[in-house]
């Protein structure tokens, strides 16, 4: 239906989490989760799969003794994003 | 248009979704996090009293007798515990909260410290040489700190209250310098505690 769209970034908690870390300079796994409302493991895959795509970075340390996953977007993440928001104008403002 | 909760993304799905709805996610994404990662007005306060604070005890303690014996003292006290107080409440809450590092956030920090190293350079090293217009000098800098925080925020309150404190500035050349403490005073209320009040009135009903 929408072709031109990237697969990726469609989807909503894909899409969600690509619009905080355009917000944001890095931030991490929790955050996501607080922001998204989303369940621990249903993050986990679509970061992974943003990851994949080499959409975003992943950086996982240990902070104060416990795991940290830090998140970033890539420079490919940040064109996709903004690729993805120029194809959802033309849908809805076609020429 | 149809809308979507963004935090109800519990099953969240591979299904399509209107381009309608993407841009709906995408606009609430962002301000959300917008809201999140923003800071209250209990700094601007905070600053606010203090300004107001020292100026007002200065007046007292020359109004005693003691003011060539204790201001400096008081002034070189305060203004330093509330740089102390300012850095660690920052990154307290920074960590608590887990709040990400933004652009926005970093130019607002580097602002503020910029603004405050420049006052202690002027009030400390080159004292003798701006003499009277230290006053509106500092008004004028801290005028437009917070003219671009507000701008940047997006707050109006802030950004009106900077433009008043600018001008309160300039109209500061014109009054006797022994009243200079009065205008500064003033322009903590207006330029840093009211804008501060609003600002924690309007993050608590989440207008901001």
């Amino acid at each position: 239906m929408f072709s031109d769209l990237d697969p990726i970034l469609h989807s909503q908690l894909r899409l969600s989490i690509v619009s905080i870390l355009m917000t944001v300079e890095e931030t991490n796994f929790n955050f996501i989760k607080d922001a998204t409302k989303a369940a621990a493991g249903n993050v986990s895959i679509q970061i992974n799969k943003l990851q994949e795509a080499g959409y975003i970075n992943v950086k996982k340390t240990f902070k104060n003794n416990y795991p940290n996953t830090a998140v970033s977007i890539t420079e490919k993440g940040r064109n996709a994003f903004e690729e993805y928001v120029k194809n959802l104008q033309k849908y809805i403002h076609p020429k | 248009m149809c809308h979507i909760n963004i935090f109800n993304t519990e099953n969240m799905d591979e299904k399509n979704f209107t381009p309608e709805e993407s841009l709906s996610i995408i606009s609430k994404t962002i301000e959300e996090t917008r809201k999140k990662i923003q800071d209250n007005g209990h700094i601007m306060i905070l600053w606010g009293c203090l300004i107001f604070t020292v100026i007002f005890s200065q007046y007292m303690l020359e109004l005693l007798g003691l003011h060539k014996k204790f201001d400096i003292v008081w002034t070189c006290i305060l203004f330093p515990l509330g740089a102390i107080y300012t850095f660690f409440y920052t990154r307290r809450k920074t960590k608590k909260n887990n709040i990400p590092k933004t652009v926005l956030g970093i130019t607002i920090e580097a602002m503020g410290w910029v603004f405050g190293l420049n006052v202690l350079v002027l009030a400390t090293v080159f004292n003798n040489q701006i003499g009277n217009a230290l006053a509106p000098v500092i008004m004028i800098l801290l005028a437009m700190t917070i003219i671009v925080i507000g701008l940047s925020i997006k707050y109006k309150p802030l950004t009106i209250g900077g433009i008043i404190l600018n001008l309160l500035a300039f109209g500061t050349f014109w009054v006797n310098p022994a009243y200079y403490g009065f205008n500064l005073m003033f322009g903590a209320i207006v330029g840093l505690i009211i804008p501060g009040i609003l600002l924690n009135i309007a993050k608590k009903r989440g207008n901001v």
